[in-house]
């Protein structure tokens, strides 16, 4: 094949068809090869926002769980404190016992709203890929 | 089997008694000057050009600063900006106490209550403080949410005030919890490793807890971050409630 520079320098003359179509036929090769290593690039950053996801799924988990469970206890400790002062033993550790729960459940449901929000900033609504449903 | 809990005992190193309060110096003491002297130093080393265009080690605390003031900017609004060496400090010291204690050998301050419900504490008064300050009674409105019937009012009260009450305790928890946990789960697959290597032909099964153990501390390295991250993100979060308490 010869050179294209060759070509320019003796003054103006047209490229054969053949030369033209070897041009195309390299022209697309090259396509195909940045579409392949864009493709490949795409999906390593995928994979690594998926694993990143996944650890903060755990981290998520773990949140929701101290978040129920502190309101409960705080709740619990407020109404024995009440009880043993007022000495209405165990009405008020009950009573306060269940707004400790209520609060809890209210603490998970803020946190979870906060965290939707984080997801979405940063994925667009997914955490972690999304297993393959039976039904679909 | 090595004892999994051993690595969080705490040691007096030089013993002070003042008035009848045990204040030694511990190691746990000794690993906090470590993490401050560390942060001190890489600071004052890494900024000491303090170049127009950085080198290596001014961009990684110029990164870590805009990362901070970012979080911080997202979450308070500008007007959070103020407490920016409060939120900065407190990201940095459980930061680095978190990465160290990753090195195998080394105390990890953070997996005792004490030390992160100290911090937890001083955020929660810290809020009470500048809540109080900037907004005075208003700061109250934080338990009244609107549009609540007058009936179950007092209810709702009591749930936001627990809520509240609730947040100390979830903040220090989880942290000291996430780095215990990690830990032990660390010294027992090593444990692992070593009475495999110890039980004649079972040693050929040595390999698996120890490619497990090596996976975990990847993961650690992350929780370490990330616990760290979400301490200083919720520190954000409780500042501006104090800031901005009609939610």
């Amino acid at each position: 094949m010869p050179d294209p520079a060759d070509d320019r320098g003796s003054g103006g003359r047209r490229i054969s068809p053949e030369d033209e179509a070897a041009y195309r036929g390299r022209i697309s090769e090259l396509g195909d090869r940045l579409d392949k290593a864009k493709a490949e690039r795409e999906a390593a950053a995928e994979a690594e926002l998926d694993a990143e996801m996944r650890g903060r799924g755990m981290a998520y988990g773990m949140r929701m769980a101290a978040e129920l469970v502190a309101a409960v206890i705080v709740g619990g400790l407020i109404g024995y404190a009440l009880d043993s002062w007022l000495g209405s033993k165990p009405w008020l550790f009950l009573l306060f016992f269940v707004l400790g729960f209520a609060a809890g459940v209210l603490n998970v449901v803020r946190s979870y709203e906060r965290m939707q929000k984080e997801i979405a900033a940063r994925t667009g609504g997914r955490l972690g890929t999304s297993v393959p449903d039976d039904d679909d | 089997m090595p004892d999994p809990i051993h690595q969080f005992e705490i040691h007096r190193l030089v013993p002070i008694d003042l008035f009848g309060w045990d204040v030694s110096f511990t190691n746990s003491s000794l690993f906090m000057l470590v993490t401050v002297a560390l942060v001190v130093g890489f600071i004052l080393v890494s900024m000491r050009g303090r170049s127009l265009v950085p080198g290596r080690l001014q961009s990684t605390t110029e990164v870590t600063y805009e990362f901070v003031s970012n979080m911080l900017r997202d979450a308070a609004g500008s007007e959070g900006m103020k407490y920016f060496p409060f939120v900065f400090t407190i990201f940095i010291f459980v930061f680095v106490c978190n990465m160290l204690g990753m090195i195998p050998g080394f105390f990890t301050v953070t997996s005792h209550v004490a030390v992160t419900g100290a911090l937890a504490a001083l955020v929660f008064l810290t809020v009470l403080v500048v809540g109080f300050a900037k907004n005075g009674v208003r700061f109250l409105k934080l338990f009244v949410p609107s549009g609540v019937p007058i009936v179950i009012m007092p209810l709702i009260i009591a749930i936001e005030i627990i809520s509240f009450l609730s947040r100390p305790v979830s903040h220090s928890v989880r942290l000291f919890a996430n780095m215990l946990a990690g830990h032990v789960t660390l010294k027992v697959f090593g444990g692992f490793v070593v009475m495999l290597l110890g039980a004649g032909t079972y040693a050929a099964l040595a390999p698996l807890p120890l490619i497990m153990a090596v996976a975990m501390t990847a993961l650690e390295v992350l929780v370490a971050f990330l616990q760290a991250y979400v301490f200083a993100m919720l520190t954000c979060m409780y500042l501006n409630d104090a800031l901005h308490p009609g939610h």
